[in-house]
């Protein structure tokens, strides 16, 4: 996405009354019920750390695991394929459609076929493809798209909600989620015993036994994945994990994290197609390994993206997601780690606005349950855009010259500090604040005002501050004016 | 499965690639394993009781009875209560309170089984439980012979009959378990499903709502001798 249609995203979003009230009441209750969850930990701290260690050994063992898994899956009677891109998934799910004459698929929850944007390919091939999530099937029904990671319709309302459930399949308007839940669940239910193929996504793919874990309170993606006669299951290359300890592990953080669970309702452990003395499950089970760019990041500086478990803390506690949503964000992962992910697995200049949507304020590496440097990383990919732009303009650079003279020489500093002051000061004259800064400083006032600056200086003041703190230490014994923080 | 063609050159480009590159966290080696336990407890923890609370807290109903004699009263009370006409169950050998076969039998209770569209029409499921895990409040199922995924999975009640003796403290607990039997059930069973509660869904402004797909309610009778 190009820098102005971003900056038009972000405009047309914080205009939109109806997402800011969803915003609103969905990005609070998300950051409490986490934090609620993470204070009821027995060692909060510690549990992140080894969890990001799980990640990092996972990664640091990536190809070796992904073979391990791959054998096991094997020898448990299941297949796995391997796409380079989204267009070579959509491709083998194809064919294996046609290979099981599958004409109803029914999906479970899966970021990775909304990149290769898996449903538009299977309804162009005349197969019925409907989601199952409750929020992805809403999303589907009004043709939109996720706004978030794990509450996919987070951008809309319960009453916009109700509204499109009427039109669209004449329920009874209410404003109760109880009862547009209980409709849903209705037309639902037929959909999975007529599917002959469901498609998931994978949370977890654990190698010693070539077992993907998804997790979920719905229980749709359960029934998405045992009704049908064939399972397809789709994970990106960075989802394998060693053992079934890292998996206690990082299954009950995410559910933390993700909302505010110990554990979610339903953590599904899937071990090959079913045995030939089990009474249901499905005939045939595919896993389909995807690359799409992430090989490429797995070789760079950001490879602790790859270290992601998908829980979306980090979207509640964005200031920025805050207040745009999803959707500005242009593609399928939003907040700060769609920030990330999307310029490095679409390439730079598709995504240049992204690493710049940040405060760099660290609230989502705060919240983050492996502790994923964000704004470090953000910072690296606003480096890397100004060098694959090459040279910066004259005038840039000339703005920047004069920043480094003034801010490496204490004179040029106190003497710039000294003029900006005092050049405020008589622009704003005895209101004390400015309506409109000069060009080229005027987009700053466009919807807010500038406060002059004070008359003292911050050094001023931290001088003064200085004398008196070492008068007054001569009142006490040194060990007492030590203590003075709480 | 021999790989297509094409397959295997997707397979070949993507790990190589990966091969060639250097591990990403050199400073972390591959032996350092999780060490702590993720939920707290108090030292001289009654795991039943802690079971109960956290079953509940997850909205769960959770029914104890002190022997099988109560504990079918409680059945037979919970199936004119909910209603039921037919029913999915695991195979009797797999439920851990006798007579539960009987009990349907009384009440006029059909057992269906066979095809998804016949097993729909149960309005009641009735399972055995694996383990438990008393600090989350979940149920672990291992599907198997005689015990269908779709019996705590379709009909809009779950009953399931647990025993006290298959509660542990934890999750962590439960893989230590498998661990010490070389993973042997985790690698037999197609499936295996941990339960914390009742179907759920938030999507509709993060508020919870139970009975999305799943069962609507979640009935647990633990026999506690
Ligand atoms: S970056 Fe961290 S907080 Fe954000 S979704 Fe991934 S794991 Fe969650």
């Amino acid at each position: 996405m190009q820098a102005l249609q971003f900056k038009q995203a972000v405009i047309r979003a914080l205009h939109d009354a109806q997402l800011q009230t969803a915003l609103d009441r969905g990005t609070t209750r998300g950051v409490n019920h986490r934090l609620a969850a993470m204070s009821a930990t027995t060692d909060a701290a510690a549990l992140r750390h080894q969890a990001r260690l799980a990640r990092e050994r996972a990664l640091n063992q990536l190809p070796a695991l992904l073979e391990q898994l791959e054998r096991n899956v094997l020898a448990n009677g299941g297949h796995v394929l391997w796409a380079r891109d989204g267009d070579e998934l959509n491709r083998l799910v194809l064919e294996l459609c046609q290979k099981h004459a599958v004409r109803r698929v029914v999906k479970g929850k899966s970021m990775v076929t909304e990149e290769s944007e898996l449903n538009h390919a299977l309804a162009q091939a005349g197969i019925e493809v409907v989601e199952s999530d409750l929020g992805e099937y809403i999303i589907q029904l009004a043709g939109e798209r996720p706004s978030h990671i794990i509450a996919p319709m987070l951008h809309k309302t319960k009453e916009a909600t109700a509204e499109l459930l009427h039109r669209k399949l004449g329920m009874p308007l209410t404003d109760r989620p109880e009862e547009m839940v209980r409709f849903v669940r209705g037309v639902m239910r037929t959909k999975y015993l007529e599917a002959d193929m469901g498609i998931s996504g994978v949370n977890f793919a654990i190698a010693e036994t070539g077992t993907i874990a998804t997790v979920e309170n719905e229980g749709n993606n359960r029934l998405s994945t045992s009704a049908p006669r064939v399972h397809v299951a789709v994970m990106g290359i960075e989802k394998v994990i060693a053992t079934w300890e890292d998996y206690a592990i990082l299954v009950q953080l995410l559910a933390r994290s993700a909302t505010g669970q110990q554990l979610s309702v339903y953590n599904n452990l899937m071990t090959g197609p079913r045995r030939p003395d089990e009474p249901d499950g499905p005939d045939h089970f595919y896993l389909i390994i995807l690359d799409n760019g992430r090989g490429r990041i797995y070789q760079t500086e950001y490879a602790e993206s790859l270290a992601c478990i998908r829980c979306g803390a980090c979207l509640n506690a964005c200031p920025v997601y805050q207040n745009i949503g999803g959707h500005a964000y242009g593609w399928v992962y939003p907040g700060p780690i769609g920030s990330i992910i999307t310029p490095l697995l679409r390439g730079l200049t598709q995504a240049p606005s992204l690493p710049f949507a940040s405060s760099l304020c660290g609230a989502c590496q705060s919240a983050c349950p492996v502790e994923i440097a964000i704004p470090d990383m953000l910072l690296k990919l606003r480096r890397d855009l100004v060098q694959s732009a090459g040279n910066a303009s004259l005038g840039w650079r000339l703005a920047m010259l004069l920043w480094r003279l003034g801010m490496t020489s204490p004179l040029l500093y106190r003497l710039g500090a000294a003029l900006a002051g005092a050049l405020t000061r008589l622009l704003a004259g005895r209101s004390g604040t400015i309506r409109q800064l000069p060009p080229p400083l005027n987009g700053w006032t466009y919807s807010r005002d500038f406060p002059a600056f004070s008359k003292g200086t911050f050094r001023e003041r931290y001088r003064r501050r200085a004398q008196h703190a070492a008068l007054r230490s001569h009142d006490h014994e040194p060990a007492t004016s030590q203590r003075t923080r709480p | 499965m021999s790989l297509p063609h094409h397959n295997a050159r997707a397979r070949e480009e993507i790990l190589s690639r990966l091969r060639r590159a250097s591990p990403p966290f050199p400073s972390t080696t591959a032996d350092s394993k999780p060490s702590l336990v993720v939920t707290r407890a108090s030292p001289d923890e009654d795991w039943v009781q802690r079971f109960i609370t956290e079953a509940e807290r997850a909205r769960a109903m959770v029914h104890r009875v002190s022997n099988d004699e109560e504990g079918r009263a409680v059945l037979r009370e919970l199936l004119t209560r909910l209603g039921a006409r037919r029913a999915i169950t695991w195979d009797m050998a797999h439920i851990p309170l006798a007579g539960v076969d009987a009990v349907l039998e009384e009440l006029g209770i059909e057992r269906v089984q066979g095809d998804n569209v016949t097993v729909a029409t149960a309005d009641v499921g009735i399972t055995g439980v694996d383990w438990a895990l008393a600090t989350t409040g979940t149920l672990v199922l291992h599907a198997g012979p005689g015990k269908p995924r779709m019996a705590s999975l379709l009909p809009p009640y779950h009953l399931a009959i647990l025993r006290a003796g298959r509660i542990l403290p934890r999750l962590e607990d439960y893989f230590a378990l498998q661990r010490a039997a070389d993973l042997r059930p985790l690698r037999e069973s197609s499936n295996v499903t941990l339960i914390t509660g009742s179907s759920a869904t938030s999507d509709i402004e993060q508020q919870p709502v139970r009975g999305a797909h799943g069962p609507l309610e979640l009935h647990i009778v633990l026999l506690t001798p």
